[in-house]
């Protein structure tokens, strides 16, 4: 049994492929011609419910307490406040309110001082003796309260108070101020650092 | 001496009836015209619309003044005495054939301290007095008087608002609209 050498004529199969190759080319250039109009075209993507994509919030804050004020949302709710296309929004797990910056009647910054201990803690606290729970009352932070005015659909006023972190009440009543909301007392300034 | 007694007990008994009769009678008669929450007038009144708080002369910080309007509405739909609580401004007021209007307006105010309440329970409370007046359509004042709220040991210092909305409401109970 011999075993014969396969002869390959290397000279046709180069022809082949060098006549193969235009055709490649004709194909990636007709895909591409066709690819290119519907990569570049703003095709929403797919679970996208609305036909506007919503804006991402300007400012957030989480942790702020909405003392009153929220419609749906009780009172002494925590959740996060955000600063949302041109509307203020607060949100807990279950509801949400929503405020367009256009109808704030006038909005305002306050510091004020909230106790470390509050709660079902703070009754415990009272039975320390020798005054241990008053010597605790003595712990306690400073708060940013953001009062807002506001008119409904139907002319109602309304008022909402929220109890933020040290600080985060300027950056609200900034962006607010800025998207339409009205201010009887502008934001103040910082003061200028000294290097 | 049975005698003296007797002529005793006949001058001293009417004097005795009469200052009971004034006791009884006089309150009574002293409330009929003073057009306060007492009154034994009688107003038609289905509906109440609630005013901002005008803080005056007085200082009072805007998280108090928004505190005061919404307790007052909140605590005012409690009382069930109406059968709509409007907001101020609102448009559908204007068409409440039997309305009537609560004005607050700030007499004096002091913010007071948690921290120092907590501490020294004598000092630090913080209270408000307002003036408050319901007028009814043609601008009649049919309550007006001063009400104070505070919160002198336990609480936060917007605990005042809630306190003086709830003696609001007790007026507005009290009162026949």
């Amino acid at each position: 049994m011999s075993i014969q050498n396969p002869r390959v004529n290397v000279s046709v199969a180069m022809n082949s492929f060098r006549s193969a190759r235009p055709r490649i080319w004709a194909r990636a250039l007709f895909l591409l011609a066709i690819g290119a109009p519907l990569m570049f075209s703003p095709t929403p993507a797919r679970g996208q419910a609305s036909p506007t994509p919503q804006a991402a919030p300007s400012v957030v804050q989480t942790d702020v307490k909405l003392v009153i004020g929220g419609e749906k949302v009780k009172n002494n709710s925590v959740g996060t406040l955000s600063v949302v296309g041109s509307s203020l929004q607060f949100a807990t797990g279950k509801a949400k309110v929503e405020v367009e910056a256009s109808a704030i009647q006038d909005i305002s910054t306050n510091e004020d001082s909230r106790q470390d201990i509050t709660g079902a803690a703070h009754f415990a606290t009272m039975a320390i003796p020798y005054g241990g729970g008053r010597a605790l009352a003595l712990f306690s932070h400073q708060v940013d309260v953001l009062t807002l005015q506001f008119k409904d659909a139907n002319g109602g006023f309304h008022g909402a108070i929220f109890v933020l972190p040290q600080g985060q009440g300027a950056p609200f009543k900034k962006q607010l101020v800025a998207m339409g909301a009205k201010a009887s007392v502008p934001l103040a300034e910082p003061p200028p650092t000294d290097k | 001496m049975k005698h003296h007694t007797r002529v005793a007990v006949s001058c001293i008994s009417p004097v005795v009836l009469a200052c009971a009769f004034l006791l009884i009678v006089g309150p009574l008669w002293g409330q009929t015209g003073s057009g306060d929450s007492k009154s034994a007038q009688k107003f038609s009144a289905s509906s109440i619309q609630i005013e901002p708080t005008d803080p005056g002369d007085v200082r009072m910080p805007p998280e108090f003044r928004m505190a005061i309007y919404e307790n007052l509405i909140t605590q005012i739909e409690k009382t069930g005495k109406f059968q709509h609580v409007y907001r101020s401004g609102d448009k559908d007021a204007a068409s409440a054939p039997d309305l009537v209007t609560l004005h607050t307006t700030a007499r004096a105010f002091n913010k007071g301290s948690q921290k120092k309440r907590e501490v020294t329970t004598v000092t630090g409370s913080t209270s408000m007095t307002l003036n408050v007046r319901i007028t009814d359509h043609a601008g009649q004042p049919l309550v007006d008087r001063d009400v104070q709220g505070k919160v002198r040991f336990m609480g936060e210092n917007l605990r005042a608002t809630y306190d003086f909305s709830k003696k609001v409401a007790h007026i507005v109970r009290d009162t026949t609209f």
